[in-house]
C-alpha cells in the first residue's frame, strides 16, 4: 500500500507562547488580589 | 455595496449611536472635573444625574444603536437584501428603541431619575423612565425579530446549508439577548412601573436586583459579542488569511448562549438574601463562561501567527512584526484586545466569590469596566466605524482621515490607561463607587488614596480629559464620513466591509440546530435561578417604599 505523506504542520509555537503569557497575566493578578484578601 | 435602504437603515442606527456618545463622553468629562473639584455644576444639574447620563448612553444606548447598524449591515451583505417586511419592522423596531431613548433621557435631564444605570430599588425614578427603558428593550426585541426573519427566509431558500459565519453569530447574539431581557422586561412590568407610578406601595428589592442581574451580565456579552463578530469575521480579512477554524468560531459562540446568562447571582456575592449555595452554583458556571473567551484569544494569536508567516515571519515572534500596523482597521482592534487581556482578568477576579470582597462596590469596578465595555467593546467599535461609515456612504476614507483614526485610538489608549489605572488601584485601596467624591469628614485614610502619582484626581481628570477629546475626535471623523468626505468615483476609492472567507465544510451541523441550545440554556437558567427566586418570591421580605435621595 501506497503511504501518503503527512501534511505538514501548521506552526503555532508563537500562538502556544503567547496564550501561555495570557493565562500567567490572569494568575499573577488572581495571585495578588488573592493575598491582598488574605492579608485583609 | 449593500441596497440603498440597507444602508440607510443602518446609517440613522449609527447616526444615533454616535448622538448619545457625544452627549455620554461629555457627561464623563464633567464627572472627573466635578470630582476634581475644578468644577461647580448649576444648581439643577447634580452628579448623580450626569452619572446616570454616562451610563445609560454609553453603556446601553451608543451600544445597543451601533450594533444594530453593524447587524443590518452585515446581515444585508451576507445574507442579501432585506424584503420589505423586514425592512418594515426594522424601522418599527428603530422608532420604538428611539422613542423610548429620549423618554428615558428627558427624565434624567430633569432631574427626574437619577438611579444610575443600573436603576436599584428602592431608588425610585419617575414611572416615565421605567416605561422608557422597556420601550428600548421592547424597540430592540422587533429589531431583532425582524433580522431573525431575514435569516429564516435565507435559511428556507438553502435548506441543509450552515449559514454564513457573521449571520450565525448575529442570529446567536440575538437569541442570548431576548433570552436575557426576559428578566428584565418581568421586572420593570411588573415591579418598577406599578410601584413608581404608586399603584402598589412597596417593591421586593431583592427580587428586583436578581432579576436584573439575571439581565445585566448577558447585557455584557450583548456589548461584547458584537465585538468578537469583528474579531473572527473582519480581522481575518485585514490580514489577508480565511477565519482560523470556523467550528471553534461557532461553538466559542454557542457556549455564550448557554453560560452568559445563568451567572447573574456573580454581581451580587455581598448580598444576603441569597443562600451560598446558589451564589456557588453561579460562580461556578461564571467560570465556565470563560472557556469560549479563552478559545476566542487562542484563536486571535492562531490568526495573527498564520497572517504574519504568511507574509514572511520567521522564528518564534517575527511574524508579530510581519502584521499590518499602519492599517488603522487593523490596530485600532488589536489595541482594543490587548486591553480586553487585564479586563477580562479582572473579571476572574470579581466573580471570585471570597475575593469580591476585596473589590466589590470599589472604584476597581469602574476601572474593569472601562477596560472591558469602555475599551475592548468601544475601540473595536471604533475601529469598525472607520470603514462601516464610508462602506455605507460611498465616501472616501482619505489618508488625513486614516492618521486622524490613529490619533484618536492612541489618545484613547493613553487617556484610558491613565483613567482606569488610576480607578483599579483606587478601589483596591477601598475608594468606593455609585458616590460623588468623599473624603469621609476628611478621614487621613480616605484622603490618603488620592495622594499617589496615579491616584490623585489630576491624573483622572489629565486621563479623563484625553478621552474626551480623542471622543470629539471620533465624532469629527464619523461627521467627516457621514456627510462631508468626498464621494468615492475611481475603483479604487470605494470603502470595502472586510469579511474573511471561513471554511465550513467539516463544521458539524449541530452546531446551527438552535433548539439543542435554547434547550440546554433555559434547563441551566432553571437549575441556577428555579428555586432562588421562587425563596425570593415566597419568603418575600417586607418589601420597602420607594426612596428620592437627590
Amino acid at each position: 500500500m501506497k503511504k501518503t505523506k503527512p501534511a505538514k504542520e501548521e506552526n503555532l509555537k508563537g500562538t502556544f507562547v503567547s496564550v501561555m503569557s495570557v493565562g500567567v497575566i490572569i494568575i499573577v493578578m488572581w495571585v495578588v488580589v488573592y493575598y491582598m484578601y488574605v492579608a485583609r | 455595496m449593500i441596497a440603498a435602504q440597507d444602508r440607510k437603515l443602518a446609517l440613522w442606527n449609527i447616526g444615533v449611536a454616535y448622538i448619545a456618545f457625544l452627549i455620554g463622553t461629555l457627561c464623563g468629562l464633567l464627572q472627573v472635573f466635578i470630582r476634581n473639584d475644578a468644577l461647580q455644576l448649576p444648581s439643577w444639574l447634580d452628579y448623580y444625574q450626569i452619572l446616570t447620563a454616562h451610563g445609560v448612553l454609553l453603556a446601553l444606548i451608543f451600544t445597543t444603536y451601533f450594533i444594530f447598524g453593524f447587524f443590518v449591515t452585515g446581515m444585508s451583505k451576507s445574507l442579501g437584501s432585506f424584503g420589505p417586511k423586514v425592512l418594515l419592522y426594522s424601522w418599527i423596531g428603530f422608532w420604538v428603541t428611539t422613542i423610548g431613548t429620549v423618554m428615558a433621557t428627558v427624565m434624567i435631564i430633569s432631574g427626574e431619575a437619577s438611579v444610575l444605570y443600573t436603576f436599584y430599588a428602592p431608588l425610585k425614578a419617575s414611572g416615565w423612565y421605567y416605561v422608557g427603558l422597556a420601550l428600548v428593550i421592547v424597540g430592540t426585541w422587533i429589531s431583532s425579530f425582524a433580522l431573525v426573519g431575514h435569516y429564516v427566509v435565507w435559511r428556507k431558500a438553502h435548506k441543509g446549508e450552515l449559514s454564513p459565519l457573521f449571520a450565525f453569530m448575529t442570529i446567536t447574539t440575538i437569541i442570548m439577548w431576548i433570552i436575557a431581557c426576559l428578566g428584565v422586561v418581568a421586572t420593570v412590568l411588573f415591579q418598577y412601573i406599578p410601584w413608581a407610578f404608586g399603584w402598589v406601595d412597596t417593591i421586593n428589592v431583592e427580587l428586583s436586583r436578581s432579576l436584573f442581574w439575571y439581565f445585566g451580565h448577558p447585557l455584557v456579552y450583548f456589548w461584547l459579542l458584537p465585538a468578537y463578530m469583528a474579531w473572527y469575521v473582519i480581522v481575518p480579512k485585514l490580514l489577508g488569511v480565511k477565519v482560523f477554524s470556523d467550528s471553534l468560531a461557532r461553538l466559542a459562540f454557542v457556549l455564550f448562549i448557554l453560560f452568559s446568562i445563568p451567572v447573574g447571582f456573580h454581581h451580587q456575592l455581598t448580598e444576603p438574601g441569597i443562600s451560598n449555595f446558589w451564589k456557588f452554583l453561579q460562580v461556578v458556571l461564571t467560570f465556565m463562561v470563560i472557556i469560549p473567551s479563552l478559545l476566542t484569544a487562542f484563536s486571535m494569536f492562531g490568526t495573527f501567527e498564520r497572517a504574519g508567516r504568511k507574509n514572511g515571519g520567521q522564528g518564534l515572534f517575527g511574524w508579530f512584526t510581519k502584521l499590518p500596523w499602519k492599517d488603522v482597521r487593523f490596530t485600532s482592534i488589536f489595541v482594543a484586545m490587548a486591553f480586553f487581556i487585564p479586563g477580562g482578568a479582572g473579571g476572574i477576579i470579581n466573580a471570585s466569590f471570597q475575593l469580591n470582597e476585596v473589590v466589590h462596590n470599589t472604584m476597581w469596578i469602574v476601572g474593569h469596566f472601562h477596560i472591558t465595555v469602555g475599551t475592548p467593546v468601544a475601540m473595536t467599535f471604533m475601529g469598525l466605524t472607520f470603514w462601516l461609515v464610508p462602506y455605507l456612504t460611498g465616501r472616501k476614507f482619505s489618508k488625513v482621515m486614516q492618521k486622524l483614526g490613529f490619533i484618536q485610538i492612541i489618545t484613547w489608549t493613553i487617556g484610558m490607561l491613565l483613567m482606569s489605572t488610576s480607578q483599579h488601584i483606587l478601589g483596591l485601596l477601598g475608594a468606593p463607587r455609585r458616590t460623588a467624591y468623599t473624603g469621609y469628614n476628611n478621614h487621613p485614610s480616605a484622603l490618603e488614596w488620592f495622594d499617589g502619582i496615579l491616584t490623585n484626581h489630576v491624573t483622572m481628570a489629565v486621563g479623563g480629559s484625553i478621552l474626551f477629546l480623542s471622543a470629539m475626535l471620533l465624532i469629527y471623523i464619523v461627521v467627516m464620513t457621514m456627510f462631508l468626505s468626498p464621494k468615492a468615483e475611481l475603483e479604487a476609492d470605494f470603502v470595502e466591509f472586510p469579511m474573511a472567507d471561513s471554511d465550513k465544510e467539516h463544521t458539524p451541523k449541530f452546531l446551527e440546530n438552535w433548539w439543542i441550545w435554547i434547550g440546554i440554556a433555559f434547563a441551566l437558567i432553571i437549575i441556577a435561578y428555579a428555586i432562588p427566586l421562587y425563596g425570593m418570591i415566597h419568603h418575600a421580605p417586607p418589601g420597602s417604599e420607594g426612596f428620592k435621595t437627590w
